[in-house]
């Protein structure tokens, strides 16, 4: 197989047992990799009944076909299955450093399944897997376990570590890679706490891969490197990170506030902003493996309340999520909650959602300090989020604790309150971009995402500023943010974007310079596809498809394809004053123009036919 | 061009709403905060098509042609185009994406200054009328 390792490794915990398998090539030619693969695997193998929490349960690491080969943005990894905090189709995108040295050992991917009888982590030394003994580390937190594994076996180890709060089973924990980057969404750093595996630690020697025409593939990837390096986007990313632009999206009422009930805090644009942040606390750049942009952030709050020590620092989303989501402008609080949520193992996008959500409840007078365990809840009160409600929640602490330990969407179902208020789709408390403001389609994307709300599922939230220009496909819009015209079309073309992007394991900020005879010469010079633009097109929409087939067996329909009542109310304060999204009319005609049927919410068996799925068709009844 | 009749007149019109816009108080701390030296390099329409703004150190200084120092930022494109973007026609977000402008250097000042953009269209549209060139308002 050119490209692509073609093997994977299946780890029992159960057993101790690991059993290496080769893959045919027709998988990655009809899913690519990433969370395409990651899909296919799980259609064919995945138990749908078995609890996410259960040894039964099957976590993916997925890698795509351009991990190591020295690309900008290229060398990402995908983690799938069914997710603990929604309970159907989940996956989440990782940069960072462990799928290049996944690839060097060997391997595209893994998947665990099983429960280990205690603490373990799994040693990866090339091809030589091991199981260790981790009750050393049970119980600490990201930071002294990465520290403590690096200098155990070696700085050059590449580690995966979870927190606490996946040991306790928090349903919205992350996976932490080398004490920084995050596989963030959909909860499966519980899935690994459930299954007793506190870390993976990986290290590989060999590097040779052979790709279908090395030389092109090499000219290419000179020029892209240069391409993206040099891009305006990345110029700005690189300076001031992925906050680059708050200031632009507070103005247009994208960035929510106080769990969106409002479009628009002034102040909060020079106060959490990228540049603020730069001139304020950045220490250092940093960068995921072979990235040219380095976006990511070193901060170090020097003293004052929220002093921290050097160290990662908080991206766009946990600004805010940290930020005007729960009623602050604190740029320092926000860079401690973000270490803090590191270091517990917490997803800040879900952890920021159902603070502010607990928050609005409280104020509702919907959580009473007796639910709450004499905690008041107050906007902006960053001192009470890092102080107690961050830890309770780590360790299921209190009422309060255990309730917010499972989401908003849970917590509100279990007190029979405020789940009007929650902001979510299927199950997946929505990120820091409010289509009110940042732009209609964006809702349609988010209601049609397997995941549920996902600004990274597709690039819908880039085409809709206008950031997206693929005229070798027809991709060619020129779109008004507010307003619900041509965006259903421009969705069809972006979900297969987007599942190309993340099959490929190709990060958004990078790829935005990859045009689309790029990605053909990527995916023909490394795995000799032969691909012309409809092929590969055809594989995104297959794997868009295939995650809604696997959704369709958990029982979702195209009834849950829906936004809550929240987010469909009209936008307050600002530019996005007034802008309602009417999702109805969009969501039809993209069901029309995917032949999606409008009841199930699954494709018809002749758009199945038309990709080649014929054998998913029959599966699918 | 289409909105010109020589390269002179984007000059004027441009180096008249510097001047206006550095009156307006808002927008002069918002030109301030973006600090970084910005030629606009309209010379595809014409070699002499071109003003710079410097607004380093606290200070707004603005002048016809390419300035002396290294710019921190070029943004080069044609006359109308530039037209189009000072009237809040254009998308600059699309008209990068589209390569209908081209930039180099460092675009973080300019984020700065984005949201101000309606501001700076409206009074480009009474500096055009000041100037005697309504017609050149796009409706
Ligand atoms: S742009 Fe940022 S997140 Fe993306 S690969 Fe590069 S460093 Fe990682």
């Amino acid at each position: 197989m050119k490209g692509n390792t073609g093997k994977i490794v299946n780890v029992d915990l159960t057993a101790s047992q690991v059993m290496v398998e080769t893959l045919p090539e027709e998988y990655y030619r009809k899913y690519i990799g990433g969370s395409g693969l990651a899909a296919k695997l799980f259609w064919e193998r995945g138990d749908i009944k078995a609890d996410p929490l259960s040894p039964e349960a099957m976590l993916l690491f997925m890698n795509g076909p351009f991990a190591g080969l020295r690309l900008s943005g290229a060398s990402r990894n995908s983690v799938a299955g069914c997710s603990p905090l929604t309970g159907h189709w989940g996956d989440s995108s990782c940069g960072g450093f462990f799928a290049p040295e996944l690839r060097y050992a060997g391997f595209d991917g893994l998947i665990l399944t099983g429960k280990a009888a205690k603490p373990s982590l799994l040693l990866i030394v090339d091809d030589k897997i091991t199981f260790e003994d981790a009750g050393d580390y049970w119980g600490k937190g990201t930071e002294e376990v990465t520290q403590a594994l690096k200098t155990k076996y070696g700085k050059d180890y590449r580690t995966l570590v979870i927190g606490p709060a996946a040991e306790h089973l928090v349903r919205y924990t992350m996976i932490l890679n080398d004490g920084h980057h995050a596989t963030g969404r959909a909860g499966f750093g519980a899935v690994m706490g459930a299954k007793n595996l506190k870390a993976i630690v990986i290290k590989a020697t060999k590097k040779e891969m052979v790709l279908a025409d090395q030389a092109a593939f090499d000219v290419l990837r000179k020029d892209l490197n240069v391409r993206i390096k040099e891009a305006v986007a990345s110029n700005v990313l690189h300076e001031n990170g992925t906050a680059a632009n708050l200031m632009g999206g507070v103005y247009s009422g994208d960035v929510p506030v106080k769990n969106w009930t409002s479009n628009f805090w002034e102040e909060s644009a020079d106060a959490l902003t990228g540049s603020t942040l730069t001139d304020n606390y950045l220490t250092r750049r940093g960068a995921c493996a072979y990235c040219g942009i380095a976006c990511k952030r070193y901060v170090e709050v020097k003293d004052g309340p929220f002093a921290i020590p050097d160290g990662p620092g908080p991206e766009y989303e946990t600004i805010v999520a940290f930020g005007t989501l729960i009623g602050s402008i604190d740029l320092a609080a926000t860079c401690k909650a973000g270490r803090i949520c590191n270091d517990l193992g917490l997803d800040s996008i879900s952890a920021g959602g159902t603070i502010a959500w607990a928050m609005e409840a409280f104020e509702r007078g919907d959580l009473t300090l007796e639910d709450t365990g004499g905690i008041a809840l107050t906007w902006g009160d960053m001192d009470t989020v890092i102080d107690r409600i961050l830890p309770i929640i780590s360790r299921r602490e209190g009422k309060l604790g255990d309730l917010l330990a499972d989401g908003s969407v849970a917590a509100a179902k279990k007190i029979g309150k405020g789940l009007d208020y929650t902001v979510h789709c299927k199950g997946l408390e929505a990120p820091m971009h409010d289509p009110r403001g940042g732009g209609h389609g964006m809702a349609l994307t988010y209601a049609m995402s397997p995941r549920g709300a996902c600004h990274v599922a597709d690039p819908m939230l880039f085409v809709e500023m206008g950031a997206r220009y693929y005229p070798e496909i027809g991709f060619d819009f020129m779109l008004e943010p507010k307003t619900g015209e041509n965006k259903a079309e421009a969705a069809v073309m972006a979900v297969a974007l987007g599942a190309i992007e993340n099959s490929a394991c190709f990060c958004q900020f990078a790829d935005a310079e990859v045009t689309i005879p790029d990605w053909l010469v990527l995916f023909n010079t490394v795995a000799g596809y032969g691909w012309k633009a409809e092929d590969m097109m055809a594989a995104g929409r297959r794997v868009f498809f295939l995650k809604r087939l696997i959704n369709y067996r958990y029982g979702l329909t195209s009834a849950d394809d829906c936004l809550t009542p929240r987010m469909l109310e009209p936008g307050k304060d600002g530019e996005a004053d007034g802008s309602q999204v009417d999702l109805a009319p969009m969501k039809a005609r993209f069901y029309e123009l995917m032949d999606i049927d409008p009841v199930s919410g699954i494709p018809t068996p002749a758009a199945m036919a038309a990709l080649d799925m014929a054998d998913e068709a029959k599966q699918v009844g | 061009m289409e909105f010109w009749k020589d390269e002179t007149e984007p000059i004027k019109a441009f180096l008249a709403l510097f001047e206006a816009a550095a009156a307006d108080p808002e927008l002069f701390e918002g030109l301030k905060k973006v600090n970084q030296l910005i030629w606009f390099d309209y010379t595809e329409s014409g070699p002499n098509c071109s003003f710079y703004i410097d607004c380093r150190g606290g200070e707004l200084k603005y002048s016809a042609g390419k300035p002396a120092d290294t710019p921190d930022l070029v943004m080069s494109l044609s006359a109308d185009d530039a037209h189009r973007s000072w009237s809040d026609k254009l998308n600059p977000v699309m008209a990068i994406t589209r390569k209908k402008i081209r930039v180099k250097g460092s675009a973080t000042g300019l984020l700065k200054l984005a949201p101000k953009l309606k501001k700076v269209a409206a009074i480009y549209m009474k500096v055009l009328k000041d100037l005697g060139w309504e017609d050149k308002i796009i409706k």
